[in-house]
């Protein structure tokens, strides 16, 4: 008696929960549906809306700085993503595979851009830029973009390496491969996935990046600096539009990175 | 000694490291030393004193002006990363143990938000929130007010509002993977124990996934202590937060050594708390340390 009792309070409990979740959905989701709708509007409400229009969109075509701010950032997100391969890469074989004193206190280190707020990577990457004399360009943003996309590249490719475990690569030693060809015929093509995952999801985070790029842009910029100074002038429609067609480019990568990094919670790791 | 040699490998195999050595160097540990430096120096209309004083120190630990600025930040940090929680573990609760199917989908969808562009995040909330924004359209078009209610934005409600959405994912994450990792016959041990579901949350379930909590805490808070676009964007004129009042060192008031020593200040909160997580914490969601 007392337990069918309990199990019907029980369901009743995941019911109200349920519909907490719901609520938080909502949250979650109703902004980025307001950007859209926003962005489709034929006036500059969207009370009384009257129909949908794609002419904001159609305006951005003509807007040369917006186009020459999209261009910058593939060029930043692409040659980030291959430097934070490259040094990613490598810093997670040696991470897994060498043993060296202090490996806890290094690899804290190598976490830092990561889980530091932004703010104190842009402001000392911006102060070491200026002792250099370096003037603000695409370099400085790239340097910025490096710095917290390497990590992310490296933790994608240890955790695979490390789930892997040595056996493979012995095995391939012992029958006679060089280094080299072991690392090309037996490693990369099982780590391969992992960093096309990471790879997409270093650029999904660097095509996004304002944080620290804000300390780091002089008169270069990436489309989200450009779009953050088109803020100054308020709430325009076509802000909306921009932010429209950034939120349908990162969902659509967003889908397509899921192909490659596990369902896992472990694999997701990204900053801001 | 045996012993000791066959702990590491030998030091001519360190030269793998030389790539990811070079970039922790040249992008995390000398602009820190840089910055460090930087913060004892002073600052002459444009130019900058190269020469030791602690005045930045000192200016910030007896004006109680940037203190206020510090706690009051630390405050919102701290209500941020427990409203965080308040909707991020009932979300992930639910996911793990609520849900038959569809829970790849639904983990998906809770994660999704983080991915999307900060910077369109903030301008959906501005929009929200804003005089001609959705709430106020709403409430107009309803006829609940004749005039659009300017208490939504430019004030610390809407910081939190946009911050706690900012911090979700980071909350869910953490506390998400450490229940999926709560053996199931535990659970029904407690059940047959005699426990409702209540106790067994209580007794059971919450101290299992509290390091998962305790990283998406720590995480939700150092996000929320140093963001200075969203107290930029949101906040007007009651934003003055502990992130943007580096960042206008940077900027307007163009005082580099002491915006140095204030990051320098940011850097030491954050990698104490950082410390804390290494130490209680879990390393799930892993973003400390596999």
């Amino acid at each position: 008696m007392s337990s069918v009792k309990g199990s019907r309070r029980l369901e009743r409990r995941g019911v109200s929960l349920k519909l907490y979740g719901l609520l938080i959905f909502i949250y979650l989701y109703l902004p980025l549906m307001v950007v859209i709708i926003y962005s489709f509007s034929p006036t500059k409400t969207i009370v009384g809306m009257t129909g949908m229009t794609g002419k904001w969109y159609v305006e951005l075509v003509h807007d040369k700085e917006l186009l020459k701010a999209v261009l910058h950032s593939f060029e930043v997100g692409i040659s980030a993503v291959i430097l934070a391969l490259i040094f990613g890469t490598a810093g997670a074989f040696f991470i897994t595979k060498v043993r060296f004193p202090g490996k806890g206190v290094f690899r804290a280190l190598v976490m830092l851009p990561f889980v530091l707020p932004g703010i104190i990577m842009g402001l000392t990457l911006l102060i070491f830029i200026k002792n250099l004399n370096i003037s603000l360009s695409m370099l400085t943003i790239l340097m910025g973009h490096v710095s917290f996309t390497t990590p992310l590249v490296m933790f994608q490719v240890s955790a695979r390496l490390q789930r892997m475990g040595p056996n493979f690569q012995f095995a391939a030693q012992d029958l006679g491969a060089t280094p080299f060809k072991t690392f090309w015929y037996v490693t990369l093509p099982m780590i391969r996935t992992a960093l096309i995952g990471a790879a997409l999801l270093a650029f999904t985070v660097s095509f996004d990046e304002i944080v620290i790029s804000y300390f780091l842009t002089g008169t270069w910029t990436t489309l989200p600096v450009y779009l953050y100074g088109m803020l100054r002038f308020g709430l325009s429609p076509k802000v909306y539009a921009v932010s429209g067609l950034i939120l349908i480019f990162s969902l659509s990568l967003i889908l397509f990175m899921t192909k490659y990094i596990g369902r896992s919670a472990e694999e997701f790791k990204v900053k801001r | 000694m045996e012993l000791k040699k066959s702990r590491f490998d030998p030091p001519r195999s360190y030269i793998r490291g030389a790539p990811i050595i070079l970039w922790l160097l040249f992008l995390v540990v000398i602009p820190l030393i840089f910055t460090f430096a930087m913060s004892f120096y002073s600052s002459e209309g444009l130019m900058i004193e190269k020469t030791f004083t602690l005045k930045n120190y000192r200016v910030f630990f007896t004006d109680p002006v940037y203190s206020r600025i510090l706690f009051k930040s630390l405050r919102l940090a701290l209500g941020v990363s427990l409203l965080s929680i308040a909707m991020a573990y009932p979300l992930a609760y639910m996911v793990s143990f609520k849900m038959v199917r569809g829970r790849n989908l639904l983990f998906m969808m809770c994660i999704i938000p983080l991915w999307v562009s900060y910077l369109v995040r903030i301008i959906a909330w501005r929009s929200i929130l804003g005089n001609r924004g959705v709430i106020n359209t709403i409430l107009l078009a309803i006829g609940i007010i004749q005039e659009p209610l300017r208490i939504f934005l430019y004030n610390r409600f809407a910081i939190a509002v946009t911050l706690t959405y900012i911090c979700i994912p980071f909350v869910f994450i953490p506390v998400y993977t450490s229940l999926e990792k709560i053996p199931r016959n535990i659970l029904n041990a407690a059940s047959d124990l005699g426990a409702n579901e209540f106790s067994t949350f209580l007794n059971v379930v919450l101290p299992l996934s509290l390091p998962g909590l305790i990283t998406g805490f720590i995480f939700s808070f150092i996000i929320a202590l140093g963001d200075y676009i969203i107290p930029l964007q949101l906040g007007g004129t009651q934003g003055i937060m502990f992130g943007n009042l580096i960042w206008s060192q940077f900027g307007v008031a163009f005082n580099w050594p002491f915006g140095a020593a204030l990051g320098f200040v940011l850097f030491i909160i954050s990698v104490t708390i950082l410390g804390l997580t290494a130490k209680f914490g879990s390393t799930e969601g892993g973003f400390l340390s596999e």
